[in-house]
């Protein structure tokens, strides 16, 4: 074989695409599963880095209980974008289409994923969607939260025509990667790699892709409703007219739900692949960690009810969404205690990315514990919709989903770019990260205890002080973003090279160099075992099993 | 080959050091859940009714499992961080323990969280049950929520009322709530109880207060511009003030004024302020096409191009003084009553007047 005659060695699958050549097919529509999650991965963390703007401004408004620094107009729409643009344009793209994309295919030992055009035609959608909802600004914004409820949100006038149509235009391409990964991963795993010999993160990607896929159409449903509604003025949500309000929230709940997991589960993959990485022993109890994503993922779909036990569904109908919902705290505790315990008797690296994860066990496992206060639906009756969810939320969302992201962007950065980061700067970004962001969220959950709801451009003096705290801090936080930005541009001018497998990882991605040939692996990888047993040789064919795992950092 | 620190046998790894830490964290835990159990939420928030002591309880006891929970958590990482660390002097390629699962350990810590999920869901569903039931002999009253105010009808007075609700003290009350627009809810934090007011049904909140004070009444579901101002207050009162108030209203009621707002004696500085403190969040002193929610209210007597007000009326200060009392709810928007603004006929005079003043 030649360098320039790739020959597929597996019966199934098609011959794979030549090189791109011309500068769109390279890096505009490439149908290149890496490209494509880098494209992912700039879009979306350019809407969060917008979406924390937004934020700040909102702290800005709260740093007085009757501020005038935005109208009561122009803080609702603040928090809406802020909500939107960090859920539907901001984490779901970037843990899917970002890190799915990029690593996901690697690991399973494939050259690309199931469908690359579909891939590319999944990212396209996004940047449109971007301008759809970024437009409304000018025309008149959407201002009732990423949520959205009827009939407030229909009062707005053609800003939830924008929200609607951005959403479900970024929805498609997120329900066809769905569909994508998830044939991805169960036709193209290289030869030998069983279910259970594949990486955490692959299994996490699976399950992850068949919420996408499922749950994303009901969705349009709940945004069809909102566009109809108001377009042809279907009163689906005017009680005068034979509506009912509450079947909103049931179709937005029954996607939004499984999207948190969406949202979350991927970030379970990735501490699965950097606590071994780092604590350099197999992950502990591997079966019952795949297991629960998949037992986590089913649940998803039973628990929506839980964001509307004050809506008026009467205790019958409250009792099991409560069960369910304290249930699914099990399968989320069994993997944080089988995390603790890769720990224990390791020989740990404290690198950037395994600090990150670290942190995340810390702000995850408390966003958990406040996520079974408000299961409890007597205790959620004082709790929900206040600055406690407010809490809530940040704490498995930032603490969770930011963090564990942050964690996987300074893990697979070298093969991505084959380059270092800079481990000064980066545990300078860990250390202020993790302190301001308690110091932000934390006080959240006293002052909502306390009587402050959520979504309110003024309140009661007597919460000023708090308030002051949290927005300072958050402002410092804001801050902090740029020690990664400065980081990621310092590294690619002159960061030291990383070679294949800087970490000294077992996973496939790490026997290929950084960042890969266009073509993945030149010869299809055989897999004899799961990737974890280190001090073990590692379970590939040639070459790949030549790759020197002793870490060089 | 790699080089291996650290032995096989885990169960070496269970020595001293371990145990004194996980002994250390027992002790944190300990003094932890005994703070909890003492700490007398009553002086951080007032438990005003009974509500509140059925779910202040359930609060606590998810606190105090919270509390070992997030100590083993943080202090195993941290214990293990500075235990485990590789040190400088060994070798690059070092290894830890090749643990790949204590089976009866994770059937420990499957099985221990399910039991505190069922103790707590079953005590949880027990508390649900209760405030769902509604007391026997309870006063009935109802609420419905406005864009941005809670309008309050009670037996005995045969018009509403937006402002403050009062209710006697250890009596058993129904409030009905419901909502004329969009969704509200209403939350009172010293009883722990909310439920969002939703148009075109009616839930019911049950509660007896137990402790005479003036608590506020908070909306926490978003509505509108008007949202982060949405509240009143409720007053718990003995019998006796109650009955006093009671009777109070039922005077006003009948000695309510028949006549209008008299626009001869408008004030336009008082409107000025009037206008800035009710008016401004919807509207500025501008040409009608700058709007901020609701039209620049300028040339309101004045526009040609406009001549009329949204409810079809010509633009005269009397239609004017109209529509500021009865309010407009319609396609475009909604602009509350002057109840609901809290307007006075003499607030309603010193606007027109104001406005007029405003007018080129």
């Amino acid at each position: 074989m030649t360098t320039d005659t790739i020959q597929i060695l597996r019966p199934a699958g098609a011959p794979i695409h030549p090189a791109p050549e011309s500068f769109v097919k390279k890096y505009v529509f490439s149908i290149d599963h890496k490209v494509i999650g880098i494209q992912y991965f700039i879009t979306a963390g350019l809407m969060m880095l917008l979406s924390g703007l937004f934020a700040e401004a909102i702290r800005i408004q709260l740093l007085q209980p009757h501020n005038t620094f935005l109208t009561a107009q122009q803080f609702d729409e603040a928090f809406t974008f802020h909500g939107t643009l960090m859920v539907w344009f901001g984490a779901i793209p970037m843990i899917t289409g970002g890190f799915g994309n990029f690593a996901m295919p690697l690991q399973i030992g494939a050259r690309d994923v199931a469908f690359p055009w579909l891939n590319m035609f999944s990212f396209w959608t996004f940047p449109p969607a971007v301008l759809i909802l970024l437009s409304s600004l000018a025309f008149g914004a959407p201002n009732a939260g990423w949520t959205e409820y009827p009939p407030v949100s229909l009062q707005a006038g053609v800003g939830i025509v924008f929200w609607t149509v951005a959403i479900f235009t970024v929805g498609i391409g997120a329900t066809l990667t769905g569909l994508n990964f998830l044939t991805t991963i169960i036709k193209m795993r290289a030869p030998g790699m069983t279910f259970t010999r594949m990486p955490l993160f692959v299994w996490a990607t699976g399950v992850t892709s068949f919420l996408s896929l499922v749950a994303t159409t009901a969705l349009a449903s709940a945004l069809g409703s909102l566009f109809l509604s108001h377009v042809f003025n279907i009163p689906f949500y005017d009680p005068a007219r034979g509506g009912t309000v509450v079947l909103f929230q049931h179709m937005f709940w029954f996607y939004s739900h499984p999207a948190v997991y969406i949202m979350i589960l991927p970030i379970f993959g990735v501490v699965s692949e950097i606590i071994p990485t780092f604590a350099r022993k197999p992950i502990f109890g591997y079966k019952l960690i795949a297991y629960s994503s998949v037992s986590i993922g089913l649940l998803s779909f039973m628990v929506w009810a839980h964001h509307m036990f004050t809506s008026g569904l009467g205790p019958w109908v409250t009792l099991p969404f409560m069960i369910l919902t304290m249930l699914i705290a099990v399968p989320t505790g069994v993997k944080i205690f089988s995390w603790v315990a890769t720990l224990f008797g390791s020989r740990m690296r404290l690198t950037t990315p395994m600090l990150f994860t670290l942190g995340f066990l810390s702000t995850f496992t408390l966003g958990g514990i406040t996520g079974v206060m408000l299961a409890s639906v007597p205790v959620d009756w004082h709790e929900h919709a206040t600055y406690f969810l407010v809490a809530h939320i940040h704490y498995v969302l930032f603490g969770g989903t930011v963090m564990g992201a942050l964690g996987a962007i300074y893990y697979w950065w070298p093969k991505v770019t084959g380059r270092m980061m800079s481990e000064t700067l980066g545990k300078w970004h860990f250390w202020l990260t993790f302190i301001l962001f308690n110091t932000t969220f934390l006080p959240m959950h006293f002052v909502g205890l306390l009587g402050m709801p959520r979504r309110v451009a003024y309140y009661d003096p007597a919460f000023q002080g708090l308030n002051v705290f949290i927005s300072i801090s958050a402002f410092c936080l804001g801050v902090s973003f740029l020690l990664l930005i400065v980081n990621m541009f310092w590294s690619k001018r002159s960061g030291p090279v990383a070679g294949p497998n800087p970490w000294g990882a077992r996973t496939l991605e790490w026997m290929i160099p950084s960042p890969p040939p266009y073509y993945n692996f030149r010869e299809v990888p055989e897999v004899y075992a799961h990737p974890y047993s280190y001090g073990e040789p590692l379970p590939y064919s040639a070459p790949y099993n030549q790759v020197s795992t002793t870490p060089t950092y | 080959m790699a080089h291996q620190v650290g032995n096989i046998d885990f169960r070496r790894h269970l020595d001293r050091s371990f145990w004194s830490a996980t002994l250390v964290m027992g002790v944190i835990s300990a003094i932890l859940m005994a703070l909890v159990v003492i700490w007398p939420i009553n002086d951080t928030l007032a438990a005003a009714s009974d509500t509140a002591h059925t779910i202040d309880p359930i609060f606590k006891f998810m606190l105090f499992f919270a509390a070992p929970i997030f100590v083993y958590v943080n202090g195993y990482v941290i214990y293990f961080a500075r235990r485990y660390k590789h040190r400088a002097s060994e070798p690059a390629d070092a290894v830890g323990i090749p643990l790949h699962g204590v089976t009866s350990l994770e059937i420990w810590w499957t099985v221990l969280p399910t039991v505190l999920m069922v103790v707590l869901g079953i005590w949880s569903a027990i508390g649900l049950f209760a405030l769902y039931k509604p007391q026997p002999g309870a006063l009935n009253l109802e609420s419905i929520g406005h864009q941005w105010s809670f309008e309050f009808r009670y037996p005995g007075l045969k018009k509403s009322f937006y402002g403050n609700p009062y209710v006697p003290v250890d009596k058993p009350v129904t409030l009905n709530i419901t909502s004329a627009d969009v969704i509200h809810s209403f939350w009172v934090p010293q009883f722990r109880i909310k439920l969002d007011m939703v148009p075109g049904m009616v839930q019911q909140l049950h509660f007896t207060p137990e402790k005479i004070g003036v608590y506020p009444v908070i909306c926490t579901e978003y509505c509108g511009v008007g949202h982060g101002d949405m509240q009143t207050t409720i007053h718990v009162v003995s019998q006796a003030d109650y009955n006093a108030w009671l009777a109070g209203m039922q005077q006003k009621e009948q000695t309510a004024q028949a006549q209008g707002p008299n626009l001869a004696a408008g004030d336009p500085d008082k409107g000025k302020q009037i206008f800035a403190q009710k008016c401004s969040v919807c509207h500025n002193i501008a040409p009608f096409a700058q709007k901020k929610v609701g039209p620049g209210l300028q040339n309101i007597f004045d526009d040609p191009q406009h001549p009329k007000l949204v409810d079809g009326a010509a633009a005269t200060p009397a239609n004017v003084a109209h529509i500021l009392q009865t309010g407009y709810s319609g396609d475009i928007g909604v602009m509350p009553n002057a109840q609901a603004n809290g307007l006075s006929s003499g607030d309603i005079a010193d606007l027109v007047a104001y406005l007029k003043s405003q007018s080129k």
